[in-house]
């Protein structure tokens, strides 16, 4: 079935290895878990990283037939722990709101790269476009020293220091970075 | 829980699981990026088809599962590989596949050629293949062709859901997945590795994964030296190493320790040495006791362990294991026998007579190196001895004590010692069934009635759902011939006062007919009008008559909202100072006192060392050798030598004779 698009008509064997190419230009191989002709979702299994992917097989291009290959999924072998799952994906979506919160929204990468560099050394936080930096001192667009302001005079030194100074490390950087 | 579901179940399963609350997809806070088809039509779609699939799930779970054979065949292969072997449907297998998925990060790429990331939350079922994520985030704008992910210009803040619709996905990759139970184990195995564990975690967890334990080899090269450890193994050695001595002799050191900063002043009259013989006679009665403790009864030197499978861990030094219990708390069933003499001693249970006549008994926990708490020590002066006998009716709580019954008859009064009440650390304190009053012990020095006794009070404990024996819950019961309400001498209980509800401590993680049964035993213990004893109240009721209370004595309140106290189990802990008044000793003794000593404590070796008390080797030999009191010092606690036995420690002037036991208040238990 060489060249044959995926249609509801055609069978992906399980254990299959197939070399894959999307409508979308993605090339990969990988080997056939699980096929879903209702839905028409192919599930592979690529790499030796274990990692998985689920294509809509209406999206493949083209494919090519590279080996045949047992079943990966021994069912003796799986069974899924809710709990598990659950816990898993609840820790995850904190971490994730808590990145977020580090992120701001509507900033150059300029700025974002320059309150990560603050957030090493001081608790900082995003008001808009505005980083707050211990809840007194606000840099403001375009995130110079002289966008420094508010805060005690002590705070405000401190800050406008630091942002020199990782402003500088990051040009060079970015400058080393090319 | 699920803890592991077995694939082939799996199918009902999982198109629950992937909704995580049961529902196919979940329609909050929609937050679409301009890529994705219009919202509304978006919305719209989706919550038909939740809907669709809520309300259809069940039946298309059915359905699916009726099909499964057909798709089983139909699915085939292509190249004639038997996919259909193991009657689990693709479908199923992808499902399964996207439910492993749940929880990690994976990027979803749409139709139009962005990519999104975001945490796999749901799959929707059926039909169409959706997916939801949560906190995604467009990391490669399909608008902008042959554009790789580029450093983010986040221009929204991530959704907290975001749908992609079937019709939109293109594929949905994710790195590094576990899929099988190997991979799961690995998983669990990194989280789990660096787990500690600590002796609450091994009471307290139903299943904990037991070590396997190598007896313990010195090391070959290690100097052999075996004079140094003998030293100490004779309690009366003939070296007679006297620390305090050495201290001074090497160092200059000089104790400066004087007893009485730290407890009553202890006033001899001319009867102290009745007192004394007195003394020594009831504490002989207490440590020839039975017990089914494994370490009261190590201590005492009885041997209990031939019959059953103890081996050297539990014998000392194991973490009790209870089940869903705090560590410290008691537990087991237990079977007390109450015995009749009870009503006879204390007549009803009810009124004042249960306030004096409950004896308390406390139960020890099981094995597993729970040392008994403090030495229970109580002073007893005579009733004879009208003025300000006192008593100073503190509850100790104590997890085992054995108190040797009064007689009655002898005018005893009995100062139960210890601070009761009050202590919100206290442990859980369980109640056990009172030990019936022999109320015709003789009371001239006759120290064999302890067998009596016990046979009277016999308090069965039976075994643990664990099988490991448990001490007996022991009675104390205290002579007071001041009971106003009865004719006849009552014994009091000296019952520590166990805040709390032992009821329900009892109860608490108890398989229910023990529960049942403490509570039984708790309702016909005449002790308790509630949980705690207050003997001092019943003290105090009684001091119309011939005083011998201590009018100065505090009035024992009963504070219902202390935690009942309950033995811990775990390994010596040290003890917390009495309390001020701790001890408190009627001016003019003139009789024995009768004392009952609590012949188990806490190791505490090394910090009685520090103590420096002071110490008389030459002391009058005990009858039990192996328990010694240690009558002072902010630390205070029996040391239990198991198989050893320290020299006992004496105040300066006491007579060889006496034993002064002490009631230790509020022992501390880490929690």
């Amino acid at each position: 079935m060489e060249g044959q698009v995926g249609g509801s008509g055609e069978e992906f064997a399980v254990g299959c290895l197939l070399s894959i190419k999307t409508t979308l230009g993605d090339e990969f191989d990988g080997q056939v878990m699980a096929f879903d002709r209702f839905t028409n979702m192919l599930g592979l299994k690529s790499g030796p990283r274990r990692n998985i992917r689920l294509l809509n097989a209406n999206y493949i291009k083209d494919f090519s037939f590279l080996g045949q290959a047992d079943d990966p999924l021994d069912p003796k072998k799986c069974f899924l722990d809710l709990s598990r799952l659950q816990a898993r994906e609840h820790l995850a979506v904190r971490q994730a709101e808590a990145d977020a919160q580090r992120i701001g929204v509507g900033v150059t990468t300029e700025a974002q790269n320059i309150f990560d560099a603050l957030s090493k050394t001081l608790p900082v936080r995003w008001d808009k476009t505005v980083i707050v930096v211990m809840n007194e001192v606000r840099v403001s667009s375009p995130y110079l020293p002289e966008s420094v302001s508010g805060g005690t005079a002590a705070a405000n030194e401190r800050v406008k220091k630091v942002l020199e100074f990782e402003r500088k490390r990051l040009q060079a950087r970015g400058s080393s970075q090319g | 829980m699920y803890n592991g579901v077995s694939f082939f179940t799996v199918e009902c399963e999982v198109g629950f699981m992937c909704g995580i609350e049961g529902r196919g997809l979940l329609l909050l806070m929609m937050n679409l990026q301009q890529v994705m088809p219009p919202k509304s039509t978006a919305n719209g779609f989706g919550r038909r088809r939740g809907e669709r699939e809520g309300g259809t799930r069940l039946e298309s779970k059915s359905q699916s599962g009726k099909s499964n054979s057909g798709r089983v065949t139909t699915t085939g292969s292509v190249i004639g590989s038997k996919s259909g072997s193991c009657a689990v449907s693709s479908h199923d297998k992808l499902l399964y596949l996207a439910s492993c998925l749940i929880g990690l990060s994976v990027e979803v790429q749409v139709k139009g050629g962005s990519v999104y990331a975001g945490i796999f939350h749901a799959t929707s079922d059926e039909k169409d293949f959706g997916v939801i994520l949560k906190m995604a985030r467009l990391i490669k704008d399909g608008n902008f062709r042959g554009q790789k992910t580029v450093a983010e210009f986040v221009s929204k803040p991530p959704s907290k859901n975001f749908i992609i619709p079937s019709s939109e996905l293109v594929q949905v990759i994710a790195k590094d997945v576990a899929v099988t139970r190997d991979g799961f184990a690995n998983e669990l195995q990194s989280d789990k590795q660096r787990e500690l564990m600590i002796d609450s975690l091994i009471s307290q967890t139903r299943h904990v994964e037991e070590r396997e334990l190598e007896p313990w080899i010195p090391d070959e090269d290690v100097p052999q030296l075996p004079e140094l450890e003998n030293i100490f193994d004779d309690p009366w050695n003939s070296k007679k190493w006297d620390q305090f001595e050495t201290n001074e002799t090497l160092f200059g050191v000089k104790t400066t320790f004087n007893e009485e900063l730290y407890t009553t002043k202890l006033l001899r009259g001319p009867q102290t040495e009745e007192l004394e013989k007195e003394a020594a006679r009831i504490a002989r009665e207490i440590a020839g006791e039975d017990t089914q403790d494994l370490h009261l009864a190590e201590e005492r030197g009885s041997s209990i362990h031939e019959n059953l499978g103890i081996d050297e861990e539990t014998r000392f030094s194991s973490v009790y294991r209870g089940t869903g219990f705090d560590d410290s708390g008691y537990e087991e069933d237990e079977d007390i026998v109450l015995n009749t003499h009870n009503n006879e001693t204390f007549g009803d249970s009810s009124g004042s007579v249960d306030q004096i006549s409950t004896d308390f008994a406390i139960a020890k926990s099981s094995d597993g190196g729970q040392l008994s708490s403090s030495s229970f020590i109580v002073d007893e002066a005579q009733t004879s001895q009208s003025d300000g006998t006192g008593a100073d009716l503190y509850c100790s709580e104590i997890p085992s004590r054995n108190f040797s019954t009064l007689d009655s008859e002898s005018r005893v009064q009995e100062n139960l010692l210890g601070e009761c009440g009050g202590n919100n650390d206290a442990k859980d304190f369980v109640e056990k069934q009172p030990l019936p009053e022999d109320a015709q012990l003789p009371k001239s020095g006759d120290s064999q009635s302890s067998p009596n006794r016990e046979k009277a009070g016999t308090i069965k404990v039976g075994r643990s759902a664990n099988a490991t024996p448990y001490s007996t819950s022991h009675v104390l019961s205290k002579g007071n011939e001041k009971t106003s309400s009865h004719g006849e001498p009552v014994d009091v209980a000296a019952s520590c006062k166990a805040p709390g509800e032992p009821q329900s401590v009892n109860s608490r993680g108890r398989p229910g007919s023990s529960a049942s049964s403490n509570s039984d035993r708790a309702a016909a213990t005449s002790a308790s009008s509630g949980p705690g004893l207050s003997p001092s109240s019943s003290m105090g009721s009684l001091s119309s008559e011939k005083s011998t209370l201590n009018p100065y004595a505090k009035e024992f309140k009963l504070n219902p909202n202390a935690k009942s106290f309950t033995p811990s189990q775990a390994s010596a802990r040290p003890l917390s100072p009495v309390a001020d008044n701790a001890f408190y000793h009627p001016p003019n003794v003139s009789a024995v006192p009768h004392m009952h000593g609590l012949p188990v404590g806490f190791g505490m070796g090394p910090s009685l060392a520090a103590q420096q008390p002071v110490i008389y080797p030459q002391i009058a030999p005990m009858q039990s050798p192996q328990t010694y009191y240690h009558p002072h010092g902010p630390q205070y606690g029996q040391q239990m030598l198991v198989g050893q036995s320290r020299p006992v420690f004496y105040l300066p002037n006491y007579q060889p004779g006496i034993q002064v036991l002490r009631t230790y208040q509020r022992l501390l238990f880490p929690v």
